[in-house]
C-alpha cells in the first residue's frame, strides 16, 4: 500500500509540474541559500540575504497553507457529496415507491371505470323496460277497475236472487189459488151432484 | 439482408411453407419466459421472450429455440399447466414436459383421444380449457360435445352433450363453476360442471341487436368474467350480461372476431382484420393496432407472475410470424417461425 501510494504520489507530481515543482524548488534555494549567509561575512549582504530568505520562508509558509486549505476544502465538498447521493439514492428509493403506489392506484381505478362502465351498460338495458312505478300504478288502476267490477257485479246478482224468489213466491201462491179453486169447484160438483141423486130418490 | 442467389428446390418449398402457415395456438411455459406457438403443419415452436425481449436480443433470438412435429394435422390448441404443455389438433391431446421441452428430440409424455361415438372419422379438438379447482381437462371440437378428462388418472369422465355442431370455443365462469361453449350452431351454451348439465343456452342469432346473417351464426370466439360474457364470430361482437341474458354492448366491427378476451378494464379481441383491438366496456375502440399477419387467430396475454418483465401482448394468425406488443399499444417486433 506503501509502495503504490508513493508511486502514485510520484506520478502525480511530475504530472502536475506546476507548484508542487516549484514549492520544491524553493525549498532547495533556501536550505542553499541559508548556508550561503551561514558563510558569508559582510552585514548588508547577509542582511538583504536574511530578508530575501524570510521572504522565501513566508512565501513557502503561504503556499503550505493554501495547500492545507484546498485540502481542507476537498474533504468538505467530499462529505458534501456523499451528503447529496445519500439524498439522490433515498429519493429514488422513495420515486420507486412511488410509482409502484401510482401503479395500484392505476389499476384501482381501472376496476372502478370498468364497473362504472358495466353499470352503464345494465343501465341502458333497463333504461328500455317500463319504469317500475307506472307499472304499479297501472296495476293498482286495474286492481281497484276489477274490485269495482265484481262489486257491481254481486249486487246485480244479488237483485237477480231477489226476483227470482219473489217469482217464486208469487207463482207459488198462484198455484195454490188455482188449487183451491179447482179443489173448491169440484166440490160444489160433487154437492150438486148428491143434492140431484137426493131428489131422483124422493118421488 | 443479402438478396437470396438463385434458389434451389430445398428453400423455395422452405419458403412455401412459410407463405402459407397459419398459427393457430400459443401458450406461455409457466415460468413466462418462453412462448410456445403451433401451426397448420403440426409443429410447435418454442421461442424464448426472455431472450427476444432483453437488451441485447438480436436477430436469432426472433427465431424458434426449437420446433418440433408434434402433430400430424393442424396444433388447434394449446394450453399449459404449471409443468405441462398440452396440444391438441387431429382427434388427440399430447402432454409435452415444459422441462424437457428445450431438449433436442423431446417426446410427448402421454398421448389421449376421448371416447368418440363413431371410429370412423376422429373429429378434431378446436378448444382447450383447463379447471384447476378439478384438475381436469375440458376438451370441445368436431364431435359436438364437450369431454373432460381428469388430468391425475387420464380418464375421461364425461361427455356433454348438447350443440348441434361443432364447438369453436370454451371459457371457465370461474365462480360457478361453469364452463362456455360456444359453437357452429350459434348457441353459447354453459354447462354447470358438477351436475353435467346444461344450465343456461344463449342462441345469439336470435337477437336482433348483433345477429348479422349475411356472415353466418357461429360463434368464433368466446370469453367470460364471471357476470359478463363477450362473444363474437358470424354475428357481431356483443357484452352479454348472463344472469339476465341480455345483450348490453355491440362493438361495431364489421369483421368476424376469432379470439376475445378481458384484461383490466378493457376487452381485447382479434379476428379478420389485421389489428389487434383494444375496446372499453362502454363500447368505444380505444385503439387499434397494427399487426403483422393479414388476420389474427389468437391473442395470448402473458400474465405470469414469476416473469413480470416479459408481461406481453402476443398475436398470432394467418402467417409465420408471432407478433410482441410490448405495451399493448404498438408493435414492437416480431418473432418468426
Amino acid at each position: 500500500m506503501g509502495a503504490v501510494t508513493d508511486d502514485e504520489v510520484i506520478r502525480k507530481r511530475l504530472l502536475i509540474d506546476g507548484d508542487g515543482a516549484g514549492d520544491d524548488r524553493r525549498i532547495n534555494l533556501l536550505v542553499k541559500s541559508f548556508i550561503k549567509w551561514c558563510n558569508s561575512g559582510s552585514q548588508e549582504e547577509g542582511y538583504s540575504q536574511y530578508q530575501r530568505m524570510l521572504s522565501t520562508l513566508s512565501q513557502c509558509e503561504f503556499s503550505m497553507g493554501k495547500t492545507l486549505l484546498v485540502y481542507d476544502m476537498n474533504l468538505r465538498e467530499m462529505e458534501n457529496y456523499e451528503k447529496i447521493y445519500k439524498e439522490i439514492e433515498c429519493s429514488i428509493a422513495g420515486a420507486h415507491e412511488k410509482i409502484a403506489e401510482c401503479k395500484k392506484q392505476i389499476l384501482q381505478a381501472k376496476r372502478i371505470r370498468k364497473n362504472r362502465q358495466e353499470y352503464d351498460a345494465l343501465a341502458k338495458v333497463i333504461q328500455h323496460h317500463p319504469d317500475r312505478h307506472e307499472t304499479l300504478k297501472e296495476l293498482e288502476a286495474l286492481g281497484k277497475e276489477l274490485e269495482h267490477l265484481s262489486h257491481i257485479k254481486e249486487s246485480v246478482e244479488d237483485k237477480l236472487e231477489l226476483r227470482r224468489k219473489q217469482f217464486h213466491v208469487l207463482l207459488s201462491t198462484i198455484h195454490e189459488l188455482q188449487q183451491t179453486l179447482e179443489n173448491d169447484e169440484k166440490l160444489s160438483e160433487v154437492e150438486e151432484a148428491q143434492t140431484s141423486m137426493e131428489e131422483d130418490r124422493k118421488p | 439482408m443479402d438478396a437470396p442467389g438463385p434458389l434451389g428446390q430445398v428453400e423455395v418449398f422452405q419458403a412455401l411453407r412459410q407463405l402459407h402457415m397459419t398459427i393457430f395456438s400459443q401458450s406461455i411455459s409457466p415460468c413466462g419466459k418462453f412462448l410456445a406457438a403451433g401451426n397448420n403443419y403440426g409443429q410447435i415452436a418454442i421461442f424464448s421472450l426472455s431472450a427476444a425481449l432483453s437488451s441485447e436480443a438480436k436477430e436469432e433470438s426472433k427465431k424458434p429455440v426449437v420446433t418440433f412435429q408434434a402433430h400430424d394435422g393442424a396444433v388447434y390448441s394449446m394450453t399449459s399447466t404449471d409443468r405441462h404443455l398440452l396440444s391438441a389438433g387431429d382427434g388427440e391431446v399430447k402432454a409435452w414436459l415444459w422441462a424437457d421441452i428445450l431438449k433436442k428430440g423431446c417426446k410427448e409424455l402421454w398421448r389421449r383421444q376421448p371416447p368418440y361415438r363413431t371410429s370412423l372419422e376422429v373429429p378434431e379438438i378446436n378448444a382447450l380449457l383447463l379447471v384447476p379447482k378439478e384438475n381436469a381437462l375440458i376438451l370441445a371440437g368436431g364431435d359436438c360435445q364437450l369431454h373432460t378428462m381428469d388430468l391425475e388418472t387420464g380418464t375421461f369422465t364425461r361427455a356433454l352433450r348438447g350443440h348441434t355442431d361443432y364447438i369453436h370455443c370454451l371459457a371457465l365462469r370461474e365462480r360457478s363453476p361453469e364452463v362456455l361453449s360456444g359453437g357452429e350452431d350459434g348457441a353459447v351454451r354453459l354447462w354447470d360442471l358438477r351436475t353435467a348439465k346444461e344450465v343456461q343456452t344463449i342462441e345469439v342469432y336470435k337477437h336482433e341487436e348483433c345477429s348479422r346473417p349475411q356472415n353466418g351464426r357461429w360463434i368464433g370466439c368466446l370469453a367470460t368474467d364471471s357476470d359478463w360474457m363477450v362473444c363474437g364470430g358470424g354475428p357481431a361482437l356483443t357484452l352479454w350480461h348472463l344472469r339476465s341474458s341480455t345483450p348490453t354492448t355491440v362493438f361495431p366491427m364489421w369483421a368476424p372476431q376469432r379470439h376475445v378476451t378481458f384484461y383490466q378494464d378493457l376487452i381485447l379481441s382479434a379476428g379478420q382484420g389485421p389489428c389487434a383491438n383494444h375496446w372499453q366496456l362502454s363500447g368505444e375502440l380505444k385503439a387499434q393496432v397494427p399487426s403483422s399477419s393479414p388476420g389474427l387467430l389468437s391473442l395470448s396475454l402473458n400474465q405470469q407472475p414469476a416473469a413480470p418483465e416479459c408481461k406481453v401482448l402476443t398475436a398470432a394468425g394467418n402467417s409465420c410470424r408471432v407478433d410482441v406488443f410490448t405495451n399493448l399499444g404498438y408493435r414492437a417486433f416480431s418473432l418468426s417461425f
